[in-house]
């Protein structure tokens, strides 16, 4: 557990780096949000290089865990790893509210004062999560042979466009059919997907919709109970299997609950796309 | 599923077994999601809002690169017949021959990519591209890198870096 502030771990003061966040003295990285007693072990660690410990401030009920600011610090490829490592090392013993990478407070006394003010907002998001992990499924248009083969099969005026093609071999006509054959595809697999959200927006508690992320025709998170996510895994597989012409998916997990963080969001997320 | 953030994709291109340490489908859910305190700096947006599409660009590509690693790495080996370097790319299937194999692998399958990302970031680069730049080295490609090493030069290279990265590469055998 780790105790009081200790003025030691504080990022030394030293020259600015020539990119990247310059941290003052007394700032504080924040990783999340847990339960005052959530157990903090040993070995836990936050960004950097190497890699720099990190404590709990407590205040009520809940204790923000946080860590020294690296010269330099941004969204770098180890960090992101390090912060979302430590959520989850984290989330292994009670549940745990991750901020967004690269939050820090100016310092110790600015995430108690946040603490106070959120209290009770906090304690309440927190509690949803609680035995529960994020997983993260995204589905791609399929772009392999045996997909164009069936989208050619099922679409007359995609086999309409190929014939013209066919017949006069052109820029303006393989244009035409490219477009309507990338637009066919993304077709099949976003309907696909929006049948796959029905199967598992059952075996979650929550979902919601991700950013867009160029090439995904759907970008889903859902919030999964931990002894759960072997059966959530098997239904992606399953339907992976029955879709395999028309929807390629990657599925990510366990995932720290970046997307079930606010407290309002609705109970079972937005509305499932209507049909059985 | 494990305990480590783990990647399985399904009907894709290239069929992958679970990886684990890719950021490349999480990148938005870490960047984008997440709880924000207002009062809170954010990192990336010191400065520069840049700095995000940078990190997606490097770290996405880097991910990019193993993807297409291990696919290569699962070829029929009768089919490659570039037979000088086949025995180092394919000589085993542990996670060390894939990371070695990310390291020939990502040149050879993805170089025109990765001259663009590298175009696109300039010198904003970070140790992400450590392995590219020491491969680019071994390939004695010249100019640009110089450049980037040049621009690079002047922020701190602490030597502790390189086994706290490798330590943390290597939960992806797990």
């Amino acid at each position: 557990m780790a105790a009081a502030p200790s003025p030691a771990s504080a990022p030394a003061p030293g020259p600015a780096p020539a990119a990247g966040f310059a941290p003052a003295a007394g700032e504080v990285y924040v990783y999340g949000i847990v339960g005052a007693d959530h157990r903090l072990r040993p070995e836990h660690r936050g960004v950097g290089a190497p890699p720099t410990p990190v404590r709990a401030l407590r205040r009520g009920e809940l204790a923000a865990v946080v860590g020294g600011v690296p010269d330099g610090l941004r969204a770098r490829r180890r960090d992101l790893l390090a912060h979302q490592e430590l959520l989850l090392a984290l989330a292994a013993d009670g549940p745990v509210l991750p901020m967004r990478f690269g939050m820090v407070a100016p310092d110790e006394a600015a995430v108690l004062d946040q603490l106070a003010t959120g209290h009770d907002r906090y304690l309440r998001a927190l509690e949803p999560l609680r035995g529960r992990v994020e997983l993260n499924v995204k589905a791609l248009p399929v772009e392999m042979q045996d997909a164009l083969a069936a989208l050619v099969a099922g679409d007359r005026r995609i086999r309409r466009l190929r014939d013209e093609l066919r017949r006069s071999p052109g820029y303006e006509a393989s244009i035409r059919l490219g477009e309507a054959v990338a637009a066919g595809l993304a077709e099949r697999a976003a309907e696909s997907a929006d049948r796959l959200l029905r199967g598992l927006a059952k075996l979650s508690d929550r979902w919601v919709r991700g950013p867009e992320v160029t090439g995904c025709v759907a970008n889903l998170s859902f919030l999964v109970e931990e002894k759960a996510q072997a059966a959530f895994q098997a239904e992606v597989e399953r339907f992976a299997a029955a879709h395999r012409d028309r929807v390629a998916l990657r599925l990510t997990g366990p995932l720290p609950c970046y997307s079930f963080v606010a407290d309002d969001t609705p109970a079972h997320g937005p509305r499932v796309p209507a049909g059985a | 599923m494990s305990t480590t953030t783990s990647t399985t994709a399904y009907n894709d291109e290239f069929v992958c077994v679970p990886r684990a340490g890719t950021l490349y489908d999480v990148l938005e859910l870490i960047l984008d999601r997440g709880m924000v305190i207002d009062v809170f700096v954010r990192v990336s947006l010191v400065g520069i809002e840049i700095l995000k599409i940078d990190a997606r660009i490097v770290v996405a590509s880097v991910d990019t690169y193993l993807r297409f690693a291990e696919a290569c790495n699962r070829l029929d080996l009768e089919n490659d017949t570039r037979s000088t370097t086949v025995p180092e790319m394919f000589g085993g299937l542990g996670g060390g021959m894939v990371k070695k194999a990310g390291k020939k692998g990502l040149k050879r399958a993805a170089s025109s990519v990765g001259d663009k990302v590298k175009g696109a970031i300039g010198a904003g680069g970070d140790e992400d591209d450590d392995e590219q730049d020491e491969e680019q080295e071994e390939n004695g490609s010249g100019g640009k890198q110089s450049a980037r090493r040049r621009a690079s030069g002047s922020r701190a290279r602490s030597d502790s870096r390189r086994p706290a990265r490798s330590s943390s590469r290597s939960g992806s055998g797990k």
